[in-house]
Protein backbone atom coordinates (compact mmCIF):
# COMPACT_ATOMS: atom_id res chain seq x y z
CA UNK A 1 0.00 0.00 0.00
CA UNK A 2 2.87 2.38 0.75
CA UNK A 3 4.39 1.68 -2.67
CA UNK A 4 1.12 2.79 -4.59
CA UNK A 5 0.24 5.98 -2.11
CA UNK A 6 4.68 6.65 -3.00
CA UNK A 7 4.48 6.13 -6.47
CA UNK A 8 0.76 8.33 -6.81
CA UNK A 9 2.52 11.09 -4.78
CA UNK A 10 5.69 10.92 -7.42
CA UNK A 11 3.37 11.31 -10.09
CA UNK A 12 1.37 14.06 -8.95
CA UNK A 13 3.91 16.44 -7.91
CA UNK A 14 5.95 15.68 -11.30
CA UNK A 15 2.19 17.61 -12.78
CA UNK A 16 2.40 19.84 -10.30
CA UNK A 17 5.93 21.14 -10.56
CA UNK A 18 4.95 22.82 -13.54
CA UNK A 19 2.77 25.30 -13.58
CA UNK A 20 2.18 25.86 -16.51
CA UNK A 21 1.13 22.30 -17.18
CA UNK A 22 -1.78 23.38 -14.08
CA UNK A 23 -2.17 26.67 -15.35
CA UNK A 24 -3.17 25.14 -18.91
CA UNK A 25 -5.44 22.46 -17.76
CA UNK A 26 -7.51 25.32 -16.41
CA UNK A 27 -7.32 28.03 -19.15
CA UNK A 28 -7.94 25.30 -21.95
CA UNK A 29 -11.57 24.55 -20.80
CA UNK A 30 -12.62 28.05 -21.15
CA UNK A 31 -11.04 28.47 -24.53
CA UNK A 32 -12.40 25.62 -25.93
CA UNK A 33 -15.74 25.41 -24.72
CA UNK A 34 -17.02 28.96 -25.68
CA UNK A 35 -15.14 28.77 -29.37
CA UNK A 36 -16.90 25.17 -30.12
CA UNK A 37 -20.20 27.05 -28.48
CA UNK A 38 -19.81 30.01 -30.46
CA UNK A 39 -18.82 28.49 -33.79
CA UNK A 40 -21.53 25.59 -33.42
CA UNK A 41 -24.17 28.54 -33.27
CA UNK A 42 -23.00 30.58 -35.86
CA UNK A 43 -23.47 28.23 -38.75
CA UNK A 44 -25.91 29.80 -41.15
CA UNK A 45 -29.53 27.25 -41.07
CA UNK A 46 -30.08 26.16 -44.48
CA UNK A 47 -32.85 23.37 -45.83
CA UNK A 48 -30.73 21.01 -44.78
CA UNK A 49 -28.42 22.08 -42.44
CA UNK A 50 -29.43 23.47 -38.71
CA UNK A 51 -27.10 25.22 -36.41
CA UNK A 52 -27.32 23.46 -32.88
CA UNK A 53 -28.28 25.40 -29.86
CA UNK A 54 -24.70 27.29 -27.79
CA UNK A 55 -25.84 24.92 -24.93
CA UNK A 56 -25.23 21.68 -27.04
CA UNK A 57 -22.13 23.59 -28.53
CA UNK A 58 -20.79 24.04 -25.31
CA UNK A 59 -21.59 20.56 -23.90
CA UNK A 60 -19.64 19.25 -26.84
CA UNK A 61 -17.18 21.57 -26.43
CA UNK A 62 -16.59 20.44 -23.04
CA UNK A 63 -16.46 16.62 -23.64
CA UNK A 64 -13.87 17.50 -26.63
CA UNK A 65 -11.75 19.57 -23.94
CA UNK A 66 -12.24 17.10 -21.11
CA UNK A 67 -11.36 14.05 -23.56
CA UNK A 68 -8.15 15.59 -25.48
CA UNK A 69 -6.90 16.72 -21.88
CA UNK A 70 -6.72 13.58 -20.10
CA UNK A 71 -5.92 11.27 -23.47
CA UNK A 72 -2.66 13.64 -24.00
CA UNK A 73 -1.98 13.36 -19.91
CA UNK A 74 -2.73 9.51 -20.39
CA UNK A 75 -0.31 9.52 -23.29
CA UNK A 76 2.39 11.15 -21.42
CA UNK A 77 2.22 9.45 -18.23
CA UNK A 78 2.79 5.93 -19.77
CA UNK A 79 5.80 7.15 -21.87
CA UNK A 80 7.64 9.67 -20.39
CA UNK A 81 8.79 7.66 -17.45
CA UNK A 82 8.72 4.06 -19.57
CA UNK A 83 12.93 4.06 -18.73
CA UNK A 84 12.31 5.27 -15.02
CA UNK A 85 9.38 2.42 -14.38
CA UNK A 86 11.57 -0.54 -16.75
CA UNK A 87 14.16 0.32 -13.58
CA UNK A 88 11.68 0.33 -10.60
CA UNK A 89 10.45 -3.21 -12.13
CA UNK A 90 13.86 -4.31 -12.06
CA UNK A 91 14.28 -2.92 -8.27
CA UNK A 92 11.72 -5.27 -7.29
CA UNK A 93 8.41 -2.75 -7.95
CA UNK A 94 5.37 -5.28 -9.59
CA UNK A 95 4.65 -3.82 -12.70
CA UNK A 96 0.98 -3.59 -11.70
CA UNK A 97 1.81 -1.99 -8.96
CA UNK A 98 3.55 0.75 -10.90
CA UNK A 99 0.29 0.55 -13.37
CA UNK A 100 -2.38 1.27 -10.03
CA UNK A 101 0.29 4.51 -9.30
CA UNK A 102 -0.12 5.51 -12.80
CA UNK A 103 -3.64 5.17 -14.24
CA UNK A 104 -4.86 6.34 -10.37
CA UNK A 105 -3.03 9.30 -10.66
CA UNK A 106 -4.58 9.98 -14.19
CA UNK A 107 -8.05 8.95 -12.68
CA UNK A 108 -7.36 12.00 -9.99
CA UNK A 109 -6.54 14.08 -12.65
CA UNK A 110 -9.00 13.53 -14.93
CA UNK A 111 -11.46 14.22 -12.24
CA UNK A 112 -10.10 17.76 -11.90
CA UNK A 113 -9.93 18.68 -15.39
CA UNK A 114 -13.27 17.49 -15.78
CA UNK A 115 -14.37 19.66 -12.55
CA UNK A 116 -12.81 22.68 -14.39
CA UNK A 117 -15.14 21.87 -17.60
CA UNK A 118 -17.97 21.23 -15.46
CA UNK A 119 -17.47 24.41 -13.64
CA UNK A 120 -17.30 26.19 -16.91
CA UNK A 121 -20.24 24.63 -18.27
CA UNK A 122 -22.04 26.22 -15.22
CA UNK A 123 -21.35 29.75 -15.97
CA UNK A 124 -23.99 29.24 -18.77
CA UNK A 125 -25.63 26.32 -18.46
CA UNK A 126 -27.92 24.73 -15.38
CA UNK A 127 -27.77 20.99 -16.18
CA UNK A 128 -30.99 19.12 -15.22
CA UNK A 129 -28.93 16.66 -13.55
CA UNK A 130 -25.90 18.07 -12.07
CA UNK A 131 -24.57 15.41 -10.10
CA UNK A 132 -25.29 13.05 -13.18
CA UNK A 133 -23.83 15.16 -15.65
CA UNK A 134 -20.36 15.57 -13.62
CA UNK A 135 -20.15 12.05 -13.61
CA UNK A 136 -20.84 11.43 -17.27
CA UNK A 137 -17.73 14.41 -18.20
CA UNK A 138 -15.51 12.46 -15.98
CA UNK A 139 -16.53 8.95 -17.66
CA UNK A 140 -15.71 10.66 -21.22
CA UNK A 141 -12.58 12.14 -19.77
CA UNK A 142 -11.43 8.07 -17.73
CA UNK A 143 -12.41 6.40 -21.49
CA UNK A 144 -9.59 9.05 -23.22
CA UNK A 145 -7.11 9.27 -20.71
CA UNK A 146 -7.30 5.28 -20.48
CA UNK A 147 -6.95 5.75 -24.53
CA UNK A 148 -3.96 7.62 -24.16
CA UNK A 149 -2.11 5.47 -21.62
CA UNK A 150 -2.59 2.29 -23.79
CA UNK A 151 -1.52 4.42 -27.34
CA UNK A 152 1.48 5.26 -24.84
CA UNK A 153 1.73 1.39 -23.91
CA UNK A 154 1.82 0.49 -27.62
CA UNK A 155 3.73 3.55 -28.99
CA UNK A 156 7.66 4.37 -27.47
CA UNK A 157 7.64 7.94 -28.72
CA UNK A 158 5.55 10.81 -27.63
CA UNK A 159 5.25 12.43 -31.27
CA UNK A 160 4.09 9.20 -33.00
CA UNK A 161 2.08 8.73 -29.78
CA UNK A 162 0.77 12.52 -30.23
CA UNK A 163 -0.53 12.03 -33.37
CA UNK A 164 -2.44 9.20 -33.30
CA UNK A 165 -4.31 10.69 -29.70
CA UNK A 166 -5.00 13.77 -31.73
CA UNK A 167 -6.04 12.70 -35.15
CA UNK A 168 -8.54 9.62 -33.11
CA UNK A 169 -10.15 12.23 -31.20
CA UNK A 170 -10.74 14.85 -34.09
CA UNK A 171 -12.41 12.48 -36.04
CA UNK A 172 -14.18 11.08 -32.64
CA UNK A 173 -15.26 14.66 -32.16
CA UNK A 174 -16.59 15.25 -35.53
CA UNK A 175 -18.39 11.68 -35.89
CA UNK A 176 -19.65 11.97 -32.69
CA UNK A 177 -20.34 14.93 -31.82
CA UNK A 178 -23.70 15.65 -33.91
CA UNK A 179 -21.50 18.07 -36.05
CA UNK A 180 -24.17 19.74 -38.53
CA UNK A 181 -22.01 19.41 -41.34
CA UNK A 182 -21.75 16.04 -41.34
CA UNK A 183 -24.08 13.51 -42.83
CA UNK A 184 -23.99 9.86 -43.70
CA UNK A 185 -21.92 9.02 -40.45
CA UNK A 186 -21.54 5.32 -40.65
CA UNK A 187 -23.31 3.10 -38.09
CA UNK A 188 -19.76 1.46 -36.57
CA UNK A 189 -19.59 5.26 -35.12
CA UNK A 190 -21.36 4.15 -32.37
CA UNK A 191 -18.24 2.29 -31.24
CA UNK A 192 -16.22 5.29 -30.93
CA UNK A 193 -15.03 6.38 -27.65
CA UNK A 194 -17.00 9.21 -27.13
CA UNK A 195 -19.89 8.65 -28.73
CA UNK A 196 -21.77 7.10 -26.02
CA UNK A 197 -20.46 9.11 -23.24
CA UNK A 198 -21.79 12.25 -24.84
CA UNK A 199 -25.07 10.64 -25.43
CA UNK A 200 -25.18 10.13 -21.87
CA UNK A 201 -24.33 13.30 -21.15
CA UNK A 202 -26.46 14.87 -22.95
CA UNK A 203 -29.38 13.28 -21.75
CA UNK A 204 -28.53 13.92 -18.41
CA UNK A 205 -28.38 18.03 -19.04
CA UNK A 206 -31.06 18.49 -20.77
CA UNK A 207 -33.37 15.52 -20.00
CA UNK A 208 -31.83 14.70 -16.32
CA UNK A 209 -31.99 11.54 -17.22
CA UNK A 210 -29.72 8.54 -17.88
CA UNK A 211 -30.39 4.97 -20.34
CA UNK A 212 -28.61 1.94 -18.52
CA UNK A 213 -27.74 -0.11 -21.72
CA UNK A 214 -25.21 3.31 -22.80
CA UNK A 215 -24.12 3.63 -19.04
CA UNK A 216 -23.06 -0.06 -19.27
CA UNK A 217 -21.55 0.52 -22.57
CA UNK A 218 -19.24 3.26 -21.36
CA UNK A 219 -18.44 1.23 -18.24
CA UNK A 220 -17.49 -1.96 -20.44
CA UNK A 221 -15.31 0.36 -22.69
CA UNK A 222 -13.41 1.24 -19.87
CA UNK A 223 -12.82 -2.48 -18.68
CA UNK A 224 -11.53 -3.32 -21.91
CA UNK A 225 -8.95 -0.69 -22.22
CA UNK A 226 -8.09 -1.29 -18.31
CA UNK A 227 -7.18 -4.75 -19.37
CA UNK A 228 -5.47 -3.81 -22.63
CA UNK A 229 -3.30 -1.76 -20.84
CA UNK A 230 -2.82 -3.49 -18.33
CA UNK A 231 -1.67 -6.61 -21.01
CA UNK A 232 0.44 -4.29 -22.97
CA UNK A 233 2.12 -2.67 -19.85
CA UNK A 234 3.05 -5.98 -18.49
CA UNK A 235 4.42 -7.19 -21.82
CA UNK A 236 6.54 -3.94 -21.87
CA UNK A 237 7.90 -4.07 -18.84
CA UNK A 238 9.21 -7.59 -18.81
CA UNK A 239 12.58 -7.81 -17.86
CA UNK A 240 13.47 -11.95 -17.64
CA UNK A 241 16.36 -12.57 -20.56
CA UNK A 242 18.58 -9.59 -19.98
CA UNK A 243 17.82 -5.56 -20.93
CA UNK A 244 15.20 -4.21 -22.19
CA UNK A 245 15.62 -1.92 -24.80
CA UNK B 1 29.72 17.07 -46.80
CA UNK B 2 29.80 20.22 -44.97
CA UNK B 3 29.05 19.75 -41.09
CA UNK B 4 25.58 21.31 -42.14
CA UNK B 5 24.36 18.49 -44.67
CA UNK B 6 26.08 15.83 -42.29
CA UNK B 7 23.57 16.84 -39.19
CA UNK B 8 21.03 17.53 -41.56
CA UNK B 9 21.30 14.11 -43.26
CA UNK B 10 21.53 12.19 -39.72
CA UNK B 11 18.35 14.30 -38.53
CA UNK B 12 16.55 12.70 -41.97
CA UNK B 13 18.27 9.62 -41.50
CA UNK B 14 16.66 9.71 -37.89
CA UNK B 15 13.52 10.24 -38.90
CA UNK B 16 13.31 8.36 -41.80
CA UNK B 17 14.62 5.19 -40.18
CA UNK B 18 11.17 5.11 -37.71
CA UNK B 19 8.69 3.76 -39.65
CA UNK B 20 6.21 4.28 -37.29
CA UNK B 21 5.97 7.81 -38.07
CA UNK B 22 6.63 7.67 -41.52
CA UNK B 23 3.47 5.12 -42.14
CA UNK B 24 1.43 7.83 -39.90
CA UNK B 25 2.82 11.14 -41.67
CA UNK B 26 0.84 9.71 -44.56
CA UNK B 27 -1.80 7.52 -43.10
CA UNK B 28 -3.43 10.29 -40.68
CA UNK B 29 -3.94 12.97 -43.90
CA UNK B 30 -5.31 10.18 -45.55
CA UNK B 31 -7.36 8.97 -43.50
CA UNK B 32 -8.64 12.21 -41.98
CA UNK B 33 -9.31 14.02 -45.08
CA UNK B 34 -11.07 11.35 -46.80
CA UNK B 35 -13.38 11.15 -43.59
CA UNK B 36 -13.85 14.84 -43.77
CA UNK B 37 -14.66 14.63 -47.59
CA UNK B 38 -16.88 11.55 -47.21
CA UNK B 39 -19.32 12.45 -44.03
CA UNK B 40 -19.77 16.15 -45.06
CA UNK B 41 -23.36 17.19 -46.29
CA UNK B 42 -23.35 17.71 -49.94
CA UNK B 43 -25.15 21.26 -49.81
CA UNK B 44 -24.47 24.75 -51.29
CA UNK B 45 -23.49 27.17 -48.33
CA UNK B 46 -22.67 30.72 -48.25
CA UNK B 47 -19.48 31.89 -47.76
CA UNK B 48 -18.04 35.33 -47.40
CA UNK B 49 -14.67 35.75 -49.85
CA UNK B 50 -13.20 38.79 -52.06
CA UNK B 51 -14.35 38.75 -55.40
CA UNK B 52 -12.85 41.33 -57.65
CA UNK B 53 -11.42 43.50 -54.47
CA UNK B 54 -14.98 43.28 -52.65
CA UNK B 55 -15.76 40.93 -50.04
CA UNK B 56 -19.02 39.24 -50.83
CA UNK B 57 -20.92 36.10 -50.13
CA UNK B 58 -21.13 33.39 -52.31
CA UNK B 59 -22.75 30.10 -52.24
CA UNK B 60 -20.47 26.57 -52.56
CA UNK B 61 -20.67 23.76 -52.02
CA UNK B 62 -20.09 22.73 -48.46
CA UNK B 63 -17.57 19.30 -48.96
CA UNK B 64 -15.76 21.81 -51.11
CA UNK B 65 -15.36 24.51 -48.17
CA UNK B 66 -14.67 21.53 -45.51
CA UNK B 67 -12.22 20.32 -47.57
CA UNK B 68 -10.49 24.15 -47.71
CA UNK B 69 -10.07 23.79 -44.12
CA UNK B 70 -9.50 20.22 -43.18
CA UNK B 71 -6.75 20.22 -45.29
CA UNK B 72 -4.60 22.62 -43.26
CA UNK B 73 -5.51 22.03 -40.44
CA UNK B 74 -4.03 18.57 -40.64
CA UNK B 75 -1.11 19.54 -42.03
CA UNK B 76 -0.60 22.59 -39.31
CA UNK B 77 -1.42 19.99 -36.57
CA UNK B 78 1.37 17.37 -38.27
CA UNK B 79 4.09 20.42 -38.58
CA UNK B 80 3.30 21.80 -35.32
CA UNK B 81 3.79 18.57 -33.31
CA UNK B 82 6.66 18.11 -35.48
CA UNK B 83 8.29 21.20 -34.65
CA UNK B 84 7.29 21.16 -30.92
CA UNK B 85 9.70 17.45 -30.67
CA UNK B 86 11.96 18.67 -33.11
CA UNK B 87 12.84 21.61 -30.58
CA UNK B 88 12.20 19.39 -27.06
CA UNK B 89 14.58 17.21 -28.82
CA UNK B 90 17.15 19.66 -29.67
CA UNK B 91 17.42 21.13 -26.28
CA UNK B 92 19.01 17.92 -25.41
CA UNK B 93 21.50 17.21 -27.64
CA UNK B 94 22.34 19.88 -29.71
CA UNK B 95 24.06 22.29 -26.62
CA UNK B 96 26.35 18.74 -27.01
CA UNK B 97 27.04 19.31 -30.73
CA UNK B 98 27.91 23.30 -30.19
CA UNK B 99 30.38 21.66 -27.38
CA UNK B 100 31.76 19.54 -30.25
CA UNK B 101 32.69 23.02 -32.18
CA UNK B 102 29.59 23.30 -34.01
CA UNK B 103 28.02 27.02 -35.15
CA UNK B 104 24.59 27.85 -33.65
CA UNK B 105 23.69 28.39 -37.34
CA UNK B 106 25.16 25.41 -38.76
CA UNK B 107 22.91 23.26 -35.94
CA UNK B 108 19.96 25.72 -36.64
CA UNK B 109 20.01 25.36 -40.99
CA UNK B 110 19.68 21.29 -40.19
CA UNK B 111 16.89 21.48 -37.61
CA UNK B 112 15.11 23.82 -39.95
CA UNK B 113 16.04 22.02 -42.69
CA UNK B 114 14.27 18.53 -41.01
CA UNK B 115 11.56 20.60 -40.00
CA UNK B 116 11.06 21.41 -43.37
CA UNK B 117 10.97 18.03 -44.97
CA UNK B 118 8.72 16.78 -42.30
CA UNK B 119 6.02 19.91 -43.42
CA UNK B 120 6.91 19.48 -47.33
CA UNK B 121 5.66 15.49 -46.86
CA UNK B 122 2.57 16.33 -44.81
CA UNK B 123 1.55 19.04 -47.37
CA UNK B 124 2.19 17.12 -50.22
CA UNK B 125 0.10 14.35 -48.38
CA UNK B 126 -2.72 16.64 -47.68
CA UNK B 127 -2.64 18.32 -50.70
CA UNK B 128 -2.47 15.09 -53.07
CA UNK B 129 -5.30 13.73 -50.94
CA UNK B 130 -7.52 16.71 -51.29
CA UNK B 131 -7.30 16.86 -54.88
CA UNK B 132 -8.91 13.21 -55.00
CA UNK B 133 -12.09 15.16 -53.97
CA UNK B 134 -11.53 18.70 -54.70
CA UNK B 135 -9.63 20.28 -57.33
CA UNK B 136 -9.02 24.47 -55.91
CA UNK B 137 -9.51 27.29 -58.91
CA UNK B 138 -5.64 27.80 -59.12
CA UNK B 139 -3.61 25.05 -57.38
CA UNK B 140 -0.45 26.56 -57.18
CA UNK B 141 -1.43 29.46 -55.22
CA UNK B 142 -3.20 27.40 -52.73
CA UNK B 143 -0.31 25.42 -52.02
CA UNK B 144 1.65 28.18 -51.42
CA UNK B 145 -0.70 29.46 -49.00
CA UNK B 146 -1.05 25.93 -47.53
CA UNK B 147 3.24 25.93 -47.02
CA UNK B 148 3.01 29.04 -45.27
CA UNK B 149 0.63 28.06 -42.74
CA UNK B 150 2.37 24.73 -42.21
CA UNK B 151 5.87 26.49 -41.99
CA UNK B 152 4.53 28.67 -39.66
CA UNK B 153 3.25 26.71 -37.38
CA UNK B 154 5.76 24.08 -37.35
CA UNK B 155 8.16 27.40 -36.50
CA UNK B 156 5.06 28.21 -33.69
CA UNK B 157 5.34 24.44 -32.51
CA UNK B 158 9.49 25.18 -31.83
CA UNK B 159 8.56 28.03 -30.22
CA UNK B 160 6.59 26.13 -27.73
CA UNK B 161 8.78 23.43 -27.51
CA UNK B 162 11.26 26.24 -26.44
CA UNK B 163 9.23 27.40 -23.63
CA UNK B 164 6.38 24.93 -22.58
CA UNK B 165 6.89 21.36 -21.26
CA UNK B 166 5.88 18.37 -23.65
CA UNK B 167 2.19 17.75 -22.26
CA UNK B 168 1.55 20.96 -21.91
CA UNK B 169 3.14 21.74 -25.76
CA UNK B 170 1.18 18.95 -26.99
CA UNK B 171 -2.00 20.73 -25.32
CA UNK B 172 -1.54 24.10 -26.93
CA UNK B 173 0.14 22.49 -30.19
CA UNK B 174 -3.27 20.56 -30.54
CA UNK B 175 -6.12 23.40 -29.41
CA UNK B 176 -4.16 26.41 -31.03
CA UNK B 177 -4.50 24.97 -35.16
CA UNK B 178 -7.98 23.47 -34.17
CA UNK B 179 -9.15 26.98 -32.58
CA UNK B 180 -7.91 28.84 -35.15
CA UNK B 181 -7.90 27.45 -38.30
CA UNK B 182 -11.11 25.36 -37.84
CA UNK B 183 -13.26 27.66 -36.15
CA UNK B 184 -12.32 31.42 -36.26
CA UNK B 185 -11.14 31.11 -39.61
CA UNK B 186 -13.67 28.88 -41.10
CA UNK B 187 -15.99 31.36 -43.89
CA UNK B 188 -18.72 28.10 -42.77
CA UNK B 189 -18.69 29.24 -39.34
CA UNK B 190 -17.34 33.28 -39.25
CA UNK B 191 -20.10 34.82 -41.59
CA UNK B 192 -19.71 38.48 -40.81
CA UNK B 193 -16.43 40.98 -40.80
CA UNK B 194 -13.75 39.10 -38.22
CA UNK B 195 -13.11 40.55 -35.12
CA UNK B 196 -9.83 42.23 -34.27
CA UNK B 197 -7.95 39.44 -32.37
CA UNK B 198 -9.18 36.84 -34.76
CA UNK B 199 -7.16 38.38 -37.32
CA UNK B 200 -3.53 38.04 -35.19
CA UNK B 201 -3.89 34.42 -35.47
CA UNK B 202 -1.25 32.33 -37.31
CA UNK B 203 -4.24 30.95 -40.22
CA UNK B 204 -6.03 34.40 -40.96
CA UNK B 205 -4.04 35.32 -43.49
CA UNK B 206 -3.28 32.26 -45.02
CA UNK B 207 -6.46 30.53 -44.99
CA UNK B 208 -8.34 34.04 -46.64
CA UNK B 209 -6.07 33.20 -49.92
CA UNK B 210 -7.30 29.28 -49.68
CA UNK B 211 -10.55 30.08 -49.35
CA UNK B 212 -10.10 32.41 -52.61
CA UNK B 213 -8.02 30.96 -54.39
CA UNK B 214 -9.85 28.01 -54.00
CA UNK B 215 -13.01 28.87 -54.51
CA UNK B 216 -13.46 31.17 -56.76
CA UNK B 217 -11.89 31.93 -60.50
CA UNK B 218 -10.09 35.42 -60.18
CA UNK B 219 -7.24 35.61 -57.26
CA UNK B 220 -7.75 38.64 -55.44
CA UNK B 221 -5.65 37.97 -52.08
CA UNK B 222 -1.87 37.96 -53.64
CA UNK B 223 -1.65 40.48 -51.28
CA UNK B 224 -2.77 38.52 -48.31
CA UNK B 225 -0.45 35.79 -48.87
CA UNK B 226 2.48 38.99 -48.81
CA UNK B 227 1.28 39.77 -45.01
CA UNK B 228 1.40 35.43 -44.55
CA UNK B 229 4.87 35.64 -45.75
CA UNK B 230 5.63 37.95 -43.47
CA UNK B 231 4.02 36.45 -40.35
CA UNK B 232 6.00 33.67 -41.43
CA UNK B 233 9.25 35.57 -41.11
CA UNK B 234 8.42 36.76 -38.07
CA UNK B 235 7.90 33.90 -36.63
CA UNK B 236 11.14 32.61 -37.96
CA UNK B 237 13.02 35.32 -36.55
CA UNK B 238 11.66 34.49 -33.10
CA UNK B 239 12.19 31.14 -33.02
CA UNK B 240 16.34 31.40 -34.29
CA UNK B 241 16.31 33.69 -31.28
CA UNK B 242 14.91 31.07 -28.94
CA UNK B 243 16.08 28.20 -30.86
CA UNK B 244 19.98 30.15 -30.36
CA UNK B 245 18.93 30.23 -26.22
CA UNK B 246 18.00 27.31 -25.89
CA UNK B 247 20.68 24.68 -27.54
CA UNK B 248 23.83 27.73 -27.02
CA UNK B 249 26.24 25.63 -24.46
CA UNK B 250 26.26 26.48 -21.00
Amino acid sequence: MNRVRTGIRANVSTFLRTPLNVVLALLLPVVVIEGWGQAMAGLPTMPTVEAIPIELGRLLGAIFGVAIIAGLMGLAQMISARAADRRLVQTGYPPRTLLATRLATLGGVTVVVAAVNYGVLLLTISPEAPVLTFVFLVLAGLVYAFLGALVGALLPRLFEGSLVVVFLAMMDAFLSGDSPLAADVPEFVEYFPLYQPKELLQEAMFQGTYTTGDLGFVAGYLLVLLVLVTAVFGVTMRTSGGWSA
Amino acid sequence: MNRTTTAFSIGIKEQARNYVLVALLVVLPVSFITLAFAVTQDVEMPVRTLVDGETVTVMRGMPEVHGVIMTPITSALIAGLAGLFLMREAKDTDGRLAVAGYRARQVIAARFGVLAAITLIVTGVSVGVMLIDFQPEHLWWFVAAMLVISVTYGLIGMLVGAVLDRLAGMWLMLILPMLDIGLFQDPLFIQSEPDWWMKLFPGYWPVRVMVDTGLTTDVDTALSLVWATGYLLLVAVLTIGVYYRATRAK
